[in-house]
């Protein structure tokens, strides 16, 4: 309310980017939305029609699609959770003084950097139930007897792609938990040190809040990444088996694959609603912050 | 209402601010474009039109081929067939060749995605169980007219031509047969030996084998060798096939007796210890690794794999067609071309496809892959003849058959299959309901 | 210094010992992949898993450049990453800088949208994004698989670089607007050399995205510009894993971007320093 009149640089600011988005994912996502509510299946083109929450009652009784909806809150809560520890731990190391930094910095990034094809394989080669490296490992250290077949399983398969996509993601959270760290003012811990304060105090008195917000846009934005990834559970377990490792984003994918259209649109605006659901809290406490 | 106004706002300011400075990027530019999408894209297809029709008044005619390729050296050598065929048409046809991931089976949805979206190639390598969801779709050309002109028609087995229609959901032809590979049984000969059993010749005697071939062999209380490499993950469905039929049921019933029996055979294997405990997640490669490294004695494939198979062993893997129990059957499976309806010169690229099904491209495709010829000449040719896994392969044929091809078969083999076998195997759920899912998912 | 009084056993605790087990977890699979590029197949399925080969063979890595041209697929992949980059960043930055210091109407509705349109599952959204690059005309060029990418990086780098920008202090270049500084130059000069950090962890996040990004890239490119995702996937056929290939492949891939990364980083820590000369 600082003044009346239309201020128009933040428009222009912002123009470039939503043209982009606009023009290329509106289109998309709106039809993506009527298909929703369609019983549009490729499969059978000649009998597409409106049907209004058909989808949706249906959904709500596929077993299936409440396996995976479980599924997914596990695989966001212990594949982000997970990442983001080990994440912040790593910032915190490289962000101290040691020699050899910029090359172990360099090579956290390694997970990040290989594409979802070549991860996905490796780790099934890792975890292989019959010249798995992982079984040697383990049957080595004498923790089992007996090779484990990890991804043949149904109760050993979803805790694998998990541990998969944790490290996966420790180098994202690392890296960007590292670049907030660099915004942290040196003097407040000056004056911790003199008031004695412990590195634990230091590190939930002043290193947390000053990058709250970096904690916050980074887990909430890789929620929606985890929640929306298919590439890794597609080239490990495509879903399987027995669906234990079935996500609703893998369930989605399935079903558009097989180009059942709407009754895959139809699971992802629910998807979004929820991710949107996550998103509300955050942003309220955002949006009240700066009205302050 | 006042946030829409906003909105509005601010589009009409960026369009404003594109129209009025210099500096917007492509990107940008590019946008006003695509919201009026639908005339544009007709547009754009139409200009293309235009070009190839020129193209082919001129005789000189461009067609795109897509296909995948299931090593690097099957690609090389595709490539080397259509720069042959480039060369010695007569007709100024120019194949350009366009590998695409096979990724999976995902190389059909692809294809589809590009050929709904108005692109794609002119011919493309062919699943037959992809057919009902294009036809329903109408985007392949109908190839009746070009075969009944085709002057090596008869090279190829009529019941081929039976099965294209078939897929296709009528009584046109829309995909030209180009190589199929039949299923058998891989067995080594020294474990035979070893444990002292005869190749079996019945469906009972296969099981029995199962079971004596899964040995320890060095004493430590584990087993080291399994009767059978079972294939429990996607396009495991092929050899299991056999084990329903083996008891005398069949595809179009999957809760009859007979079938439920075949597949408590099949559950047996695995909660017996027969063959590895990987065997939900097995999926090609892991059956050929575990037959090649010995692990298993026995696997199901077909040809393309006995290159690989007698560079490992040499004399010590052989082959037999899997047998007859109550019912005999084993999997036929397919390579086709296609034709798409956009193609603007359907008869250079039908000279193309039957290139590939009679010409010098089904023989040297053939001897490549090792894959069964479709042409009966090529198939007389003695290096098809005189090779023991292409004798099995032929034996195999006179019973050998495809899963019915429904516009359901595609997620059933990719989804419904491997995941309800699963939950088999792991005792979620009994023989009866897992063939009663398999039932009602097939003929939705 | 603060650091003094750490003892050498405290920072073998807090530094050293974490970091190795962090370390090994993280780059276990990477040697692994390595080793298996050069192991040959028949111990690759031997009885003994072998942690160093017996036969090492570095021939699938002459293959890989010699016959697959693989060079040409990591030229793509790095035009694509790189335009990526550069594009997005730009206009994110922008974008994230109104959202942070400017108060105007529409702004919370326009950050929620921005927010959504991540949350979408692509693969709904293929075929009519196909029919727009097609209209385009831009289909199978890099092109379109940069503005595809720039496309679903923006609202991430946005809401990143928001963020970022939201920890930084106003009062930073509240002085400087005091003084009489008008917004562009306290943007350049006082909050573009703070940001540097930020702005390289977003950058790579875009970087990595694009060049790891699978679904688009088999769509919107042909043999001619082909990107290393779309080329390792073509070295899985119907007919197996061509083990050799995809590691040696993987591990080429990977290789370069570490290198880039290394040079990259020092500029991480050199924001603040700068920015407390400017302060």
């Amino acid at each position: 309310m600082r003044s009346r009149k239309i201020n128009i640089t933040p428009y222009f600011l912002v123009a470039p980017a939503f043209l982009i988005m606009l023009g290329v994912v509106f289109v998309p996502v709106a039809k993506a939305i009527l298909m929703s509510f369609q019983n549009y299946d490729l499969r059978r083109p000649n009998s597409l029609k409106f049907i209004g929450i058909g989808n949706f009652i249906e959904i709500f009784h596929d077993p299936l699609f409440w396996d995976a909806f479980v599924r997914t809150l596990l695989w966001v809560g212990f594949g982000v959770g997970l990442q983001f520890l080990f994440g912040f731990i790593l910032a915190l190391i490289l962000n101290q003084k040691f020699s050899g930094r910029g090359i172990v910095r360099a090579v956290s990034l390694i997970p990040w950097c290989t594409p979802g094809v070549l991860i996905g394989l490796m780790w099934r080669w890792i975890y292989d139930g019959n010249y798995g490296v992982l079984n040697d490992i383990l049957i080595r250290l004498h923790i089992i007897d007996e090779k484990v077949p990890f991804l043949a399983q149904t109760n050993t398969a979803f805790p694998s792609v998990i541990a998969t996509i944790v490290w996966q993601g420790i180098p994202f959270f690392a890296l960007m938990i590292l670049a907030g760290l660099q915004g942290v003012s040196q003097e407040m811990y000056e004056a911790a040190d003199v008031d004695g304060a412990s590195r634990f105090q230091k590190l939930f008195k002043i290193t947390v809040p000053s990058i709250k917000n970096t904690i916050f846009i980074t887990l909430l934005l890789r929620i929606i990444w985890v929640a929306n990834s298919v590439d890794l559970i597609m080239n490990m377990t495509e879903g399987g088996p027995a669906y234990s490792t079935q996500t609703l984003s893998i369930y989605i994918f399935n079903k558009a694959n097989v180009l059942n259209m709407g009754y895959a649109a139809a699971i992802s605006l629910i998807l979004t609603l929820m991710l949107s659901l996550a998103a509300v809290p955050y942003l309220r406490k955002r949006f009240k912050e700066e009205k302050v | 209402m006042k946030k829409l106004l906003a909105v509005l706002a601010v589009l009409a300011l960026s369009i404003s601010s594109l129209t009025g400075c210099g500096g917007s990027t492509k990107e940008e530019s590019a946008t006003p474009k695509e919201t009026a999408n639908a005339p544009a894209e007709n547009n754009s297809a139409d200009t293309k039109d235009a070009k190839s029709e020129e193209e082919t008044a001129s005789k000189e005619t461009t067609l795109t081929y897509w296909y995948w390729a299931d090593n690097s050296d099957y690609s090389n050598k595709m490539q080397e067939i259509v720069k042959e065929f480039n060369e010695t048409n007569k007709s100024g046809i120019t194949i350009k060749a366009e590998e695409q991931p096979w990724d999976g089976g995902a190389y059909s949805q692809n294809l589809f995605t590009a050929a709904m979206g108005g692109g794609g190639p002119d011919i493309a390598t062919w699943k037959l169980t992809a057919t009902p969801l294009f036809t329903a779709n109408n985007l392949l050309a109908e190839l009746d007219g070009y075969i009944e002109k085709w002057a090596d028609k008869d090279d190829i087995d009529a019941n081929l031509y039976n099965i294209m229609k078939q897929a296709g959901g009528s009584d046109k032809t829309y995909v030209m047969p180009w190589n199929t590979q039949v299923l058998y049984v891989y067995y080594r000969p020294s474990m035979f030996k070893e444990v002292g059993i005869e190749v079996p010749k019945t469906y009972e005697e296969f099981l029995t084998a199962c079971e004596k071939l899964t040995r320890d062999t060095d004493g430590d209380g584990k087993i080291d060798v399994y009767g059978f490499g079972m294939r429990g993950a996607k396009g495991g469905q092929e050899p299991w096939g056999s084990f329903i039929h083996g008891r005398g049921g069949s595809f179009e019933d999957f809760t009859t007796d007979q079938a439920v029996k075949g597949m408590e055979d099949f559950m047996n294997l695995y909660k017996k210890g027969y063959v590895p405990p990987t065997a939900p997640a097995d999926g090609f490669n892991e059956i050929i690794a575990n037959f090649k490294s010995g692990r298993t004695a026995m696997t199901i494939h077909h040809t393309g794999s006995s290159a690989g198979m007698v560079e490992t062993f040499g004399e010590d893997v052989a082959a037999f067609p899997f047998p007859k129990g109550d019912g005999q059957w084993t999997s036929m499976g397919d390579t086709e071309n296609v034709i798409f309806e956009k193609c603007k010169d359907k008869e250079a690229a039908f000279e193309f496809v039957s290139y590939m099904a009679a010409g010098k491209g089904q023989q040297v495709w053939c001897e490549t892959t090792g894959n069964v010829p479709v042409s009966k000449r090529v198939q007389a040719m003695p290096v098809f003849q005189d090779n023991k896994f292409m004798k099995a392969s032929i034996e195999g044929v006179s019973y050998a058959g495809i899963l019915p091809i429904l516009d359901t078969t595609t997620e059933w083999v990719s989804t419904i299959w491997p995941n309800t076998i699963s939950q088999a195997l792991s005792g979620e759920i009994t023989a009866k309901e897992a063939m009663e899912t398999l039932q009602k998912e097939l003929y939705k | 210094m603060s650091r003094n009084k750490d003892t050498m056993a405290r920072r073998i605790f807090s530094i050293y010992l974490p970091l190795s087990a962090l370390m090994l977890f993280l780059l276990f699979p990477f040697y692994w992949t390595f080793i298996t590029s050069i192991k040959p197949e028949s111990e690759l399925y031997g009885s003994v898993v072998t942690y160093w080969p017996q036969h090492a063979t570095f021939a699938s890595y002459i293959k890989l450049f010699g016959e697959f041209n693989f060079l040409k697929s990591m030229t793509n992949s790095f035009v694509v990453a790189a335009s990526s980059t550069v594009v997005s960043l730009l206009v994110s930055m922008l974008a994230a800088y109104a959202f942070s210091r400017y108060r105007f109407k529409g702004r919370k509705l326009l950050m929620i949208i921005f927010l959504t349109n991540n949350m979408f599952p692509t693969v709904l959204l293929l075929i009519p994004l196909y029919t727009i690059m097609r209209s385009l005309s831009i289909l199978y060029t890099p092109l379109a698989l940069v503005l595809a990418y720039t496309t679903f990086t923006i609202p991430f780098s946005v809401w990143l670089l928001n963020g970022y920008m939201n920890d930084l202090p106003q009062s930073l270049e509240e002085a400087a607007l005091i003084d009489g500084a008008n917004r562009f130059y306290a943007f350049i000069k006082i909050v573009l050399p703070v940001l540097v950090p930020c702005l390289i962890a977003t950058g790579v996040y875009i970087f990595m995205t694009a060049w790891n990004e699978y679904t688009f890239a088999v769509m919107f490119t042909n043999e001619s510009n082909r990107t290393i995702p779309v080329a390792l996937k073509n070295l899985i056929g119907q007919l197996g894993v061509q083990w050799d290939l995809l590691t040696a492949g993987g591990i080429i891939t990977i290789i370069p971007v570490c290198v880039m990364f290394f040079f990259a980083q020092r500029r991480l820590v050199e924001g603040l320093t700068a920015g407390a000369e400017k302060g």
